[in-house]
């Protein structure tokens, strides 16, 4: 498709791409600083206790131990940064006390001269508890009353809202469906463990922090907040990530605060790495839901009433709680036109390893649920489950009740349409599942995920953009790419806007130093709050490069425009002066001038666009075994425009190969708060050899609002999966799964039920 | 505490290391070394990152110790290239958007290597089958896949020349 673009549209190699195949690229793990101390923590073996004492009388006598510091001194960070707003609000994002909430909550830690060193310190600390009776259920956590998780009890947090009227609503339905949903403990298992970074407290008072974040500038505030520090004196720098997918979306419990405590005493670099085991342990993971949900729809099949009750198990200590429960109504009551609607959502505390942000927060929990239901209705009355969405989505034109904004682009019919087609969803439909050992079947989900979090929550975005004497360009950003690609789509951005060839625009790194304030990386948000970030700093230097050169082409800038690094007179192409020259002369040759120029843009996105998909899953289930193989998946995601399609395209299939493991295989075991599968080999990603096709379509509905119409695409890509799996599992043997990981004793033994 | 002079060769030098007993050779190569593109991501043998090429076949770094390579020739993702010219492997990773995060695609190039080395015409599903020791959280593996059969096909195209 020619839009007359130069580089948007198109997919150029990652800006990042050389020194990620090279071995060059540096991450958190690589870093090695001179005289650099070696950290670690000792961890509780208990769940719930009062940590009475702490005797680190030998371990400090040890020659190369340089620093010991424990959860009496240092604070856990236990909120988001919503909680930055207000100085009352920042205090009760620190929780200073000696309990320990979980298995494997941090103690204490030690910094020493070698790692041969720290394993002998470690063990030679002694801990004194006293145990107290733990919580793992968190239905037990609601009615438990002697037993107090947190100082306000272990009920985190509670939301209730009534959209319409829900009784009539159900008055009017013909039919009503009613079913509770469970879904796993997910974990992120980013292939560099979460869990590395290097804190240098220096003499002068200056604190610097290496750490694989997803938020440069909040941990910065957290940091400086947690150590008094002003934000001058701390700074984050993040190197390159071996992924997040939500992991890293704050500080790591135990982890920057931790070590910049022992830097400070030991005014020496400490660098702290948790093994793989520890990542499984004691970060955090998605929050497990039990979602009791209620659905009410006419026989033409218009829903008229959904009653949405969800208990959410946050773990010991909370970050992300309220976010999670929050995005769980906005995706759900976004999604379908329902006009009665009446959700509840309680979040409780339980003695086990914390919850916190995951690729579509709450939304695949809200969505496996949601979309069973819709499901479970069009079986029901007999509808294709393609008609009854298309029949009760919410189109572009409407208002979303919860955001209160107006729908201005949504490519939903066009992902079902063309989704459809391409799988040949009609005839699969109709196709008998067969009768023998292998049963097939085609299943869909659909789904809508925010952009963003303009409003929501403090969204900032900036960009800065330099002009080199050279023509050539730098862009500061703190956009954090964990991998994603935001780097590449964001220089993309610059590149068309500035007529800056995309090859001569460098990308920094994220250095709170450097690079002005970012949200950073959360929320499907970069390419449309980061783009719009530097489309408008482009814009502005691009302005003011247009100044400086009427001064050389005689016409206002009005009658100019710039391409492929010239600056030309629209109506008079042979009136150009290149952006090499014109730089050279006003940073450098003219005396009188000296200027470079600057462009620069800050503040929040305008709106926080949905963005949409329906996945298509076929899959082959043998009945006699009760395994389930996904054949294919035919994922069309409506990302607005596709500024770097291939890009998209890796965000659909590593959505979608994450989805299955939603779906079928992942999820942590926890018995009385251990974790029983703290390894790759109990804990099942998927294989090379276990992943099916994926056709990726790609929808463009231009969102008015976006850089050149983009909106997000990270999270949603594996938002409908686990949905999209269950529900061709039900077409392909009858039995409905609403217990995630949809493991193969659950298919037999609902095979068994449905005899 | 007591060490041992080995002798390898790494990336086409050979190195004498004084090693202790114990080290492995994903410490000894990232540390002593400062090949730190072999990446640990378990530490157990379970998700492929540390690949490397021991005598021309795939072993993961973090399950041998250092003692035990003495004498053999290693080659890691620092030794792929020449000069400023990309090995194919590298470039076909790059043109098939293989990359994303990175951090398991010097693992992954490395399965490559020593497949094509092993089976210079293998089909998708001998690259599905030596890529199955490599995970991945963010391509989906479709992608790695394409690149590792491109760059099998340049190179055979080479070789036959």
């Amino acid at each position: 498709m020619n839009d007359g673009y130069t580089t948007v549209g198109k997919s150029f190699q990652r800006v990042d791409g050389i020194d990620k195949v090279t071995g060059a690229a540096k991450y958190a793990t690589d870093l090695k600083f001179e005289n650099m101390l070696y950290a670690g923590l000792l961890r509780s073996p208990h769940a719930h206790a009062r940590v009475v004492s702490i005797n680190v009388s030998a371990a400090e006598k040890l020659p190369g131990v340089k620093a010991v510091t424990t959860v009496f001194d240092v604070p856990k960070v236990v909120q988001y940064w919503f909680f930055l707003r207000t100085e009352k609000k920042r205090e009760q994002m620190f929780l200073y006390d000696n309990i320990v909430r979980f298995i494997g909550d941090p103690v204490l830690a030690i910094a020493a001269t070698s790692r041969e060193i720290l394993n002998q310190a470690l063990s030679l600390v002694t801990v004194e508890y006293e145990p107290l009776k733990a919580i793992y259920d968190p239905q037990e956590a609601l009615t438990e009353n002697k037993v107090n998780i947190h100082r306000n009890g272990n009920i985190a947090f509670k939301v209730k809202k009534e959209f319409g009227n829900p009784w009539r609503g159900f008055e009017e339905a013909d039919i009503i469906v009613e079913n509770t949903y469970q879904t796993s403990k997910q974990k992120h298992a980013s292939l560099e463990p979460i869990g590395t970074c290097v804190a240098n407290f220096q003499s002068s008072g200056k604190l610097t922090v290496y750490s694989s974040t997803q938020l440069p500038h909040w941990s910065q505030h957290y940091l400086a907040k947690a150590l008094d520090l002003s934000l001058n004196k701390v700074r984050v720098i993040k190197p390159y990530t071996g992924g997040a997918f939500g992991g890293r979306c704050g500080l790591i419990h135990g982890l920057e605060v931790m070590c910049s405590y022992l830097s400070r005493q030991a005014l020496q670099p400490v660098k702290m790495s948790f093994t793989r085991e520890e990542d499984f342990l004691a970060t955090e993971s998605r929050h497990p839901m039990t979602i009791r949900m209620k659905t009410g729809a006419t026989a033409e099949g218009v829903i008229t009433a959904n009653e949405v009750e969800i208990l959410s198990d946050a773990g010991g200590y909370g970050t992300h709680y309220i976010g999670v429960i929050a995005d769980c109504m906005s995706t759900g009551i976004g999604l379908y036109n329902i006009p009665n609607y009446a959700f509840s959502g309680t979040a409780v505390y339980t003695n086990k390893s914390p919850c916190g942000a995951l690729r579509g927060y709450g939304n695949p929990q809200m969505n496996f649920a949601q979309e069973s239901q819709i499901d479970i209705i069009a079986l029901k009355l007999g509808m294709d489950p393609v008609t009854i969405r298309l029949k009760n989505y919410r189109g572009e034109g409407e208002i979303d009740p919860v955001l209160k904004e107006r729908i201005l682009s949504n490519g939903l019919e066009d992902c079902l349409r063309r989704g459809a087609r391409s799988c040949g969803w009609k005839e699969k439909r109709l196709r008998s599942p067969g009768t023998g050992c292998i049963r097939k079947g085609i299943g869909l989900s659909i789904m809508l995920h925010g952009t963003g979090a303009a409003r929501a929550l403090p969204d900032p975005g900036s960009a800065a953009i330099i002009i080199n004497s050279d023509g050539t360009a730098n862009l500061q950003t703190a956009a954090a790419d964990e991998g994603q690609g935001s780097r590449t789509v964001l220089a993309q951005v610059a590149s068309e806007i500035l007529g800056i060839e995309f090859d001569k625009i460098s990308v920094s790194d994220t250095d709170t130093d450097i690079t002005p304030l970012d949200c950073g990386t959360h929320g499907s948000r970069q390419a449309y709050c980061g783009g719009l970030s530097v489309r408008n700093a482009a814009m502005d230097a691009r302005n003011k490069m247009l100044a400086h050169s009427q001064r050389y082409l005689g016409v206002e800038k009005a009658k100019l425009t710039v391409r492929d690094g010239v600056i030309f007179e629209k109506a008079d192409p042979v009136n150009h002066i290149s952006i090499r020259e014109l730089m050279q002369k006003i940073q450098i040759q003219e005396m009188d001038i000296c200027e470079q120029v600057i462009g620069t843009a800050s503040g929040i996105a305008p709106a926080m666009p949905g963005y949409y998909g329906a996945v298509f899953a076929e899959v082959e289930v043998n009945v006699q075994t009760g395994g389930v193989k996904v054949i294919k998946l035919t994922s069309a995601y409506d990302v607005g425009k596709a500024i770097n399609p291939e890009m998209v395209r890796g965000q659909i299939a590593g959505g979608g190969v994450m989805g299955i493991g939603f779906a079928l295989t992942e999820g942590l075991q926890v018995e009385k708060g251990y974790i029983l599968n703290p390894n790759f080999t109990d804990y099942r990603l998927l294989r090379s050899c276990d992943v099916p096709e994926i056709e990726t379509i790609i929808v463009e509905s231009n969102e008015p609002t976006g850089p050149f119409g983009a909106k997000g695409i990270g999270e949603g890509s594996m938002v409908n999966v686990a949905s999209a799996v269950s529900n061709a599992i039900c077409n392909a043997t009858g039995v409905r799964l609403t217990e995630l990981g949809i493991t193969p004793e659950k298919i037999l033994r609902g095979m068994k039920e449905n005899l | 505490m007591r060490k041992k002079i080995i002798k390898v060769n790494i990336n086409g030098e050979w190195h004498e290391l004084a090693v202790s007993l114990h080290d492995r050779l994903i410490d000894t190569l990232r540390e002593q070394c400062g090949l730190t593109g072999t990446k640990e991501g378990c530490g157990e043998g379970e998700c492929g990152a540390c690949t490397v090429n021991l005598n021309g076949k795939a072993f993961l770094a973090c399950l041998l110790l250092s003692v035990q390579v003495d004498g053999a020739q290693i080659l890691t993702i620092e030794g792929l290239q020449n000069g400023l010219d990309l090995h194919p492997l590298q470039r076909a990773f790059l043109s098939e958007s293989a990359v994303q995060c990175g951090y398991c695609t010097p693992g992954m190039i490395m399965a490559g290597h020593a497949l094509i080395q092993q089976n210079p015409d293998p089909d998708e599903a001998a690259v599905k089958q030596s890529l199955s020791n490599n995970l991945c959280r963010c391509t989906g593996y479709e992608k790695p896949v394409k690149a590792v059969l491109k760059a099998a096909v340049e190179i055979k195209g080479k070789a036959d020349e």
